[in-house]
């Protein structure tokens, strides 16, 4: 599913040129459950957004289900990500003015789905997570917690192939992150939804099927 | 989709009060300067809408020797409109209309006075299209001695009584006509040009076939004459055969003193700044002015959508979470676009809504101020409203635009790591726009300043007479003498003095001979025929020679400066005492010689350079104005005074009075009016200006709230914060100055070339405008800063 070849990634700063991403080779295969792990700074969240196309690299090679991302115009490469990814934050990243329901929502707005099957498919998930009755609250009237269950719920709801979560449980409590890791781990066995995390934390990192560890940008051998 | 934009929107509107009704307000002064605008350019386009035909008034240049300057000139002759329907297939028709005095009509002992009644063809009702309620449109006006009335007239003379085929005369002219009711007519509407109480069939005092009758010849302009042309007639082919037209008639050598030209019926209005003589012309507008105000509404409306960008942009910082969410969950940029765009129109559309509510409740205001009857009925036609909705839309859009792209082009990866790049560069954006702001506002400030200082230096400059404590009064004619010696038996009146012409208005030019010391020399000049004590009455100085005698009645002439220099042309090095003692003369048999020379006296408006003037000291017959210098501390007594004595005398006639100097305020009324709008403009304009600037203060000490913590716990006092927060405002306004004065500078030059008596553009005022500017914008921005500089550092670092 993915598949990245010498992929590097730099900045220019003051006439010193500082890796982001050094040399990375990595493949990913659809039902995986990857995390990366590594101390701050060494290029976790920057390749989780490479991964998700958010973001671009200097050298190398990277396919997405078998297209070569470097060659997608634009337009592509965002229909692509529409169709397939999924993205949860560490600060949940909900929009404040809108309510649960409508949050999760919104993806579906941005394809053109009819009002009567967006109400179902709403519906659908609300209910798998419990929210039906808080549909009509607004974010800052839930914990973090729910407010990280809306964010996967949202990120749920388009039926993505692949879901990427930057630090998922960086700012919940031990109990809540647990219940997170647990609904990824049903989400990659029951459905074959493809996880790829970044965590800080050997605990969440172990409910992954494989570990990756950066260090300054560069993969190191397990 | 579209609904959730439009709940997104109003909840974001809502969560950001302040900035909300920053723009909001602004939008709605702004929108609401605009609808007034253009209703009022509505108003004035549709001068005379009501008439369907193709009409055009035929006008004249006059350039004879003697004069001045060239003028153009509504009157005619009265066989032109007869004549030019001869010769020209494209004039279908054409009617002539000539007003001399207010009209006193009475029936049964009952009198009434009416403002105008004009002296008309039978043609009128077929040219224009005013509406007659009683008689025939065809015959009504065909007969001498035939009256049409208006139904208001008509009410007052015979309250419910049938005034068809009645009778009734006048009682206040020369002579007493008969004239039979013939017709009723609706009220004349008051967006008219032409104004009137009645019609006289002009036939009832000339008839074109007694070859005894002056008037019914070629030569004297004294009537209006309007054609009705065939449909898609060449105007300008037209005016190309007038030359040969006026030959034909009058003699080759005419071309060289009368041009004709035709002005369409919906110009005379609007267009007509430059024609004088133009005495039936109700409110007359210069197009130009409408042209200032558009422009002057475009600018206020820009400053308010300026607001929008620079607030929008300023505060993206807030949204660019939102952005940065929607994008990496699959928001193509053009969506949010969309969004954005969105709600800046519906922005637009509550601003525009609350625009209404304004205009409806500012308009008697308004219309009170511009002596207008502007309405908003307008909104009713679905025409107009689509535009008005179409216009609202097109200002979201230019409000809107830049912070939808600016706000969609954030990088999800950057905005959501709480990286935004606002940056020098985009306050830089920001700054040019403020600068552009206030600019325009301080401009306002100085043409504001300048406006009302040339009306006030109209009004005030010494006119070279004295114009206070005159009252004016019209009528007497044979009287005249009568009612002087009574008058001026009282101590309450200093002096009586009679004129054919009131002072402030335009007067008749004739042709005059000279004979200095070379041959005989032919001019024509404006004259007013005056009583033997007028220079003195009005203390009008003499130059050369000396000042009338009563004696010298009808052989007396006193010329002022500009035609003195007129005269003396061939010779210049003569000196004004040359010309006393030279016959000057209009008719061979008068023998009579200029006595002296006047120094030149604005008897115009200050629009106009003062024109030859040659003074006739002529008596008989008596005077149309009449001029009461009274005891001005005891103006009230005075006046009755005069009416009672006027009443004694002139029994019939009916007494209205006026002081001059209101006459003399009456000439500058559109002037007047237009300063009062631009004023209003001028302080609208920096309101939401300053409404942007306070927006953008409080969003700078936002911002910079960690900044100030910093400074305070550093030692920084309040006054220090609050200066190193406007300073960089205030430099934008200095800026806005810099370029704002040399655009009014020159701007306002070329205004000023309008008129011919004009200020000096001073450099104070510009000083001034923009010391004002400064203080304001210090004023909006000092409030936010000042806030800011009290917090307390310690609740905003702990934040962090």
């Amino acid at each position: 599913m993915i598949e990245l070849k010498n992929i590097f990634k730099w900045v220019n700063q003051g006439g010193n040129r500082i890796f982001l991403l050094k040399d990375i080779d990595l493949t990913i295969n659809e039902g995986e459950f990857v995390s990366i792990m590594g101390p701050s700074g060494s290029g976790k969240s920057t390749l989780l957004n490479l991964i998700g196309m958010l973001d671009g690299f200097d050298e190398g090679e990277y396919n997405f289900m078998g297209q070569s991302v470097k060659n997608l115009k634009e337009k592509q490469r965002s229909e692509i990500y529409k169709q397939n990814v999924g993205f949860v934050f560490q600060a949940y990243h909900l929009i404040d003015e809108l309510t649960v329901y409508e949050n999760i929502e919104t993806p579906l707005l941005y394809k053109d789905f009819k009002s009567s099957e967006r109400k179902a498919m709403v519906s659908d998930i609300l209910d798998r997570f419990n929210f039906v009755g808080k549909k009509d609250l607004f974010p800052n009237q839930l914990s973090g917690g729910q407010q990280q269950l809306v964010g996967i719920a949202r990120a749920l709801i388009s039926r993505p192939k692949l879901i990427l979560a930057d630090e998922p449980t960086g700012n919940l409590n031990s109990k809540q992150g647990e219940e997170i890791m647990e609904l990824f781990t049903k989400l990659n066995a029951d459905e074959g939804v493809t996880i790829v995390q970044v965590t800080h934390s050997e605990k969440n990192a172990a409910y992954g099927s494989r570990v990756i560890h950066l260090l300054d940008g560069r993969m190191e051998n397990k | 989709m579209f609904k959730n934009y439009l709940k997104l929107a109003i909840r974001n509107l809502w969560k950001n009060k302040a900035f909300s009704a920053i723009n909001i307000i602004g939008l709605s002064l702004g929108l609401a300067v605009c609808i007034t605008i253009l209703l009022f350019v509505q108003y004035e386009r549709n001068f005379d809408g009501m008439h369907k035909k193709n009409i055009y008034r035929l006008d004249e240049v006059q350039s004879w020797e003697g004069m001045v300057q060239p003028q153009k000139v509504a009157l005619s002759m009265y066989p032109m409109g007869p004549s030019l329907k001869n010769d020209f297939p494209e004039v279908k028709n054409y009617v002539r209309i000539f007003d001399f005095e207010k009209a006193g009509l009475e029936y049964k002992n009952k009198h009434v006075y009416l403002e105008k009644v004009f002296w008309t063809d039978s043609s009128f009702f077929n040219v224009f299209d005013y509406k007659l309620v009683k008689g025939n449109s065809r015959q009504v006006l065909t007969q001498p001695n035939s009256v049409v009335l208006t139904e208001e007239s008509a009410e007052k003379l015979f309250g419910q009584e049938d005034p068809m085929g009645k009778s009734v005369s006048t009682y206040n002219m020369r002579d007493t006509i008969h004239f039979t009711v013939t017709g009723i007519m609706e009220n004349v509407p008051e967006n008219s040009h032409l104004q009137f109480n009645g019609l006289y069939s002009l036939s009832s005092i000339v008839n074109p076939n007694d070859t005894t009758d002056g008037g019914n010849r070629w030569g004297g302009n004294w009537l209006v004459t309007y054609l009705e042309l065939a449909d898609n007639s060449n105007t300008k082919n037209m005016e190309t055969r007038f030359p040969k037209f006026l030959q034909k008639y009058m003699g080759p050598e005419i071309i060289k003193g009368y041009q004709l030209f035709l002005q369409p019926l919906n110009k005379v209005h609007n267009g007509s700044s430059d024609i004088t003589h133009d005495y039936h012309n109700f409110r007359k507008f210069d197009e130009s002015y409408t042209n200032i105000f558009f422009i002057i509404a475009f600018i206020v409306l820009i400053i308010a959508c300026v607001n929008f960008i620079n607030l929008s942009t300023a505060r993206a910082a807030r949204r660019s979470k939102e952005v940065g969410v929607r994008k990496s969950i699959g928001a193509h940029r053009f969506q949010l676009v969309f969004q954005f765009l969105g709600e800046s129109i519906l922005l637009a559309f509550i601003a525009m809504v609350i625009a209404i509510v304004l205009v409806f409740l500012f308009l008697p205001f308004v219309n009170n101020l511009s002596e207008h009857q502007l309405s908003l009925s307008f909104i009713r036609q679905p025409v107009l409203l689509l535009q008005l909705i179409l216009g609202t839309t097109v200002v979201g859009i230019i409000s809107g635009i830049y912070p939808a792209f600016y706000l969609s082009s954030f990088k999800p990866v950057k905005v959501l790591k709480g990286i935004i790049s606002t940056g020098k560069n985009k306050s830089f954006g920001r700054n040019v726009l403020v600068i552009g702001q206030f600019a325009s506002a301080t401009f306002l400030i100085i043409s504001t300043v300048f406006v009302v200082k040339q009306l006030s230096f109209m009004r005030n400059k010494d006119a070279g007479f004295n114009k206070e404590q005159i009252v004016m009064t019209t009528g007497a004619y044979k009287r005249y003498a009568e009612l002087k010696i009574a008058l001026e038996a009282n101590t309450l009146v200093k002096g009586v003095t009679g004129s054919s012409q009131r002072m402030g208005n335009n007067f008749h030019q004739t042709g005059f001979n000279y004979k200095g010391a070379g041959p005989v020399k032919n001019l024509a000049s404006s004259h007013v025929y005056v009583d033997s004590d007028f220079l003195s009455l009005y203390k009008i100085q003499l130059v050369a020679g000396k000042d009338f005698t009563k004696e010298g009645n009808g052989k007396e002439y006193i010329v002022n400066e500009s035609l003195a220099k007129e005269l003396l042309k061939e010779t210049p090095k003569a000196s004004f005492e040359s010309l006393i003692g030279q016959r000057f003369w209009t008719n061979e048999d008068s023998m009579s010689t200029i006595v002296g020379v006047a120094k030149d006296f604005n008897f115009n408006s200050l629009h106009n350079k003062i024109e030859t003037l040659a003074l006739i000291n002529q008596k008989d017959g008596g005077f149309h104005d009449i001029s009461v210098k009274i005891d001005g501390a005891r103006a009230k007594e005075a006046i009755d005074f005069i009416s009672a004595t006027y009443k004694s005398i002139c029994v019939s006639a009916p007494y209205e009075y006026q002081f001059l100097d209101e006459h003399f305020e009456n000439l500058y009324k559109s002037d007047a009016k237009v300063s009062k709008v631009v004023s209003l403009l001028a302080v609208i304009a920096i309101i939401i200006a300053c409404l942007g600037l306070l927006g953008l203060a409080s969003y700078s000490a936002e911002t910079r709230v960690k900044e100030i913590g910093i400074r305070k716990v550093l030692g920084a006092s309040v006054s220090n914060i609050v200066s190193l927060l406007s300073k960089d405002f205030l430099k934008l306004v200095l800026i806005a100055n810099i370029i704002a004065w040399p655009l009014a500078w020159f701007l306002l030059g070329r205004w000023l070339e309008n008129y011919a008596f004009r200020i000096d553009i001073s450099i104070w005022v510009f000083a001034i405008a923009g010391f004002v500017s400064l203080l304001i914008a210090l004023l909006a921005v000092s409030s936010q800063t000042f806030k800011a500089a009290v917090t307390n550092p310690v609740k905003n670092l702990r934040t962090e």
